[in-house]
């Protein structure tokens, strides 16, 4: 049996966020003699899986890429600066030294940077793995980018075979995956879960919330969810799907009780503004028009917040499915469902009475 | 007959200046789609496309009209081969690279679905020298003795530099806003 078989039985699909069907990537990158990036950027916020899997299964990881490269180079895509980035330079694996913004860990961003152009998003015409151009018309050879994780976990299907993949998480989302546990929780830190583990129990092997009245699931283009719901919710896309989110690149967060949720998203959505690679309308003025609409939702007796609310409502619907990249889609998300949770708070907010969310009961045992 | 073709020349060149200046003043207008939006954009790039192809039927009277008289000899190889005429071989050649330049922009738009966006766009930012060599050949030959023909070409002239004064000084915000994006750090 191919690996390519072995990754189709598994049903892997890619663990940076997009979770496209690895098989599929593999094969193109096979007839197309691509060139293999492995992403261990963490661009997601909060997300320190990747360097986890450096640090702790750097041999799975090159048994992985050797898999899937065959005999071409390898290259491993890391912060510059970061600590993933030492780890494999002091093992002596090319790394493509990535700028800590945002978007320059997307896929064709990487591709972007590794071809000697910036690390920004390009049009994906077509699927680069069967190579294409940039926006200059320049030649972009066949390239494929899999994260960290994914990588790792085809050394681990190779070596134990679709059936124990399979074994593991749920039927629509198999296999073992790895969770950033991160924010207001006892010790922040990474542990290897499956699709279908209850959120409150994630919480409970971290040593628990601390009070948290928000998680925020997926990261910059996730969700908030009240944090009593979040204990009893199942992590798998199926569940969060009701709240509009999805597993993404397994960061779960808990929100500091100590700061006010509506100052903690309008700082989110003007970092996410000003990350914004500046090629695309939606994107370069779309998302500051976003954080604005949210900072005058937020400001008190500004005047500007009567009609804020209807304005962020149009602009979250105006955003998706446009631009090179799916920055601004998952952007509008969050703040869609910001605005969602958070309706009562911001009343009060923008009254001057900012009500602590706290919870008192144990969300552990929830 | 000779003198004819020689007010035609004059006529046919200051109403070719005239257009250009006119197609050069919409096309600044129109430049990164900064002024007229919806309809009027529509409008304004139509003007700006029928009435150069308008300006290239006087050059051409201007031109062929400018070689057949005889009072100054210009040859037919002036017509695209600049700095050749016998009769002021500077100023007859701006004009000349003028038709060139104008040749280039007038094909690579008549064939912009046909060949790259980028290609298209740098051919046609040739225009910026295009139009003041025109200007430069004009003013130099043909109004010397006549105010009212020079009247019309140094206005021509203000005109035309008050449109790209307003296109460099106006803010852009898309411009503004991918020079701030690039100005980070993203290599």
């Amino acid at each position: 049996m191919t690996l390519i078989d072995l990754l189709d039985q598994a049903g892997l699909t890619g663990r940076g966020g997009a979770a496209f069907r690895t098989a599929i990537k593999v094969r193109a990158a096979a007839e197309h003699g691509a060139t293999l990036i492995v992403n261990a950027c963490d661009g997601e916020i909060g997300a320190t899986k990747d360097a986890w899997v450096v640090e702790n299964q750097l041999d799975g990881l090159l048994g992985g890429a050797r898999l899937v490269a065959g005999d071409h180079p390898i290259r491993v895509a890391a912060h510059r600066g970061s600590r993933a980035a030492a780890l494999l330079a002091a093992a002596g694996v090319d790394v493509l030294e990535v700028p800590a913004r945002y978007v320059s860990s997307e896929e064709s961003a990487l591709i972007s940077l590794a071809n000697g152009g910036l690390a920004r998003p390009m049009t994906k015409r077509a699927p680069f793995v069967a190579g294409g151009r940039d926006a200059r018309g320049r030649r972009i050879p066949p390239t494929v980018v899999l994260n960290a994780e994914t990588v790792w976990r085809i050394a681990q299907i190779a070596e134990h075979g679709p059936d124990w993949f399979r074994r593991q998480g749920t039927a629509l989302e198999p296999g073992p995956r790895l969770v950033t546990l991160t924010g207001a929780v006892a010790a922040p830190h990474v542990i290897e879960t499956a699709a279908g583990a209850r959120l409150g129990d994630l919480f409970g092997a971290a040593g628990g919330l601390l009070d948290a009245g928000l998680v925020w699931v997926g990261g910059l283009a996730g969700v908030l969810i009240p944090a009593p719901e979040a204990a009893r919710l199942l992590w798998s896309s199926t569940d969060l799907a009701s709240y509009g989110g999805s597993i993404g690149s397994g960061v779960v967060w808990a929100l500091d009780p100590a700061e006010c949720p509506v100052a903690f998203v309008d700082h989110m959505l003007t970092y996410a503004a000003g990350e914004s690679a500046g090629q695309c309308g939606p994107c370069m003025f779309g998302l500051p028009a976003l954080a604005a609409d949210w900072h005058d939702l937020a400001g008190a007796r500004s005047g500007r917040a009567v009609d804020a609310a209807d304005r962020l409502a149009a602009r979250v619907a105006l955003l998706p499915d446009r631009g090179a990249c799916r920055y601004p889609d998952g952007i509008a998300r969050f703040a869609a469902s910001a605005a969602r949770v958070l309706a009562g708070h911001l009343d009060q907010h923008a009254r001057g009475t900012c009500p602590p969310v706290r919870t008192t009961r144990s969300l552990v045992n929830a | 007959m000779n003198e004819l073709l020689w007010y035609l020349s004059r006529a046919t060149g200051i109403a070719s200046i005239v257009l250009l200046t006119t197609v050069l003043v919409l096309g600044v207008v129109t430049s990164g789609r900064r002024l007229p939006t919806g309809e009027r954009a529509t409008i304004v790039m139509a003007m700006h496309r029928w009435l150069s192809l308008g300006m290239v039927t006087f050059l051409i009277g201007h031109i062929t009209t400018a070689i057949a008289e005889t009072y100054v000899s210009i040859d037919w190889v002036s017509f695209l081969i600049p700095f050749t005429s016998a009769y002021a071989r500077v100023w007859v050649g701006l004009g000349t690279l003028a038709v060139d330049i104008l040749a280039a922009v007038m094909v690579t738009s008549l064939l912009r679905h046909r060949i790259p966006e980028r290609a298209w766009r740098s051919i046609h930012w040739l225009s910026y020298a295009m139009w003041p060599l025109a200007l430069a050949h004009g003013i130099a030959l043909g109004t010397s003795a006549q105010p009212i023909l020079r009247g019309i070409t140094i206005a021509c002239g203000a005109a035309g530099a008050a449109a790209l004064a307003w296109r460099t000084t106006t803010t852009y915000a898309d411009r503004d806003r991918r020079r701030v994006a690039l100005a980070g750090e993203w290599s």
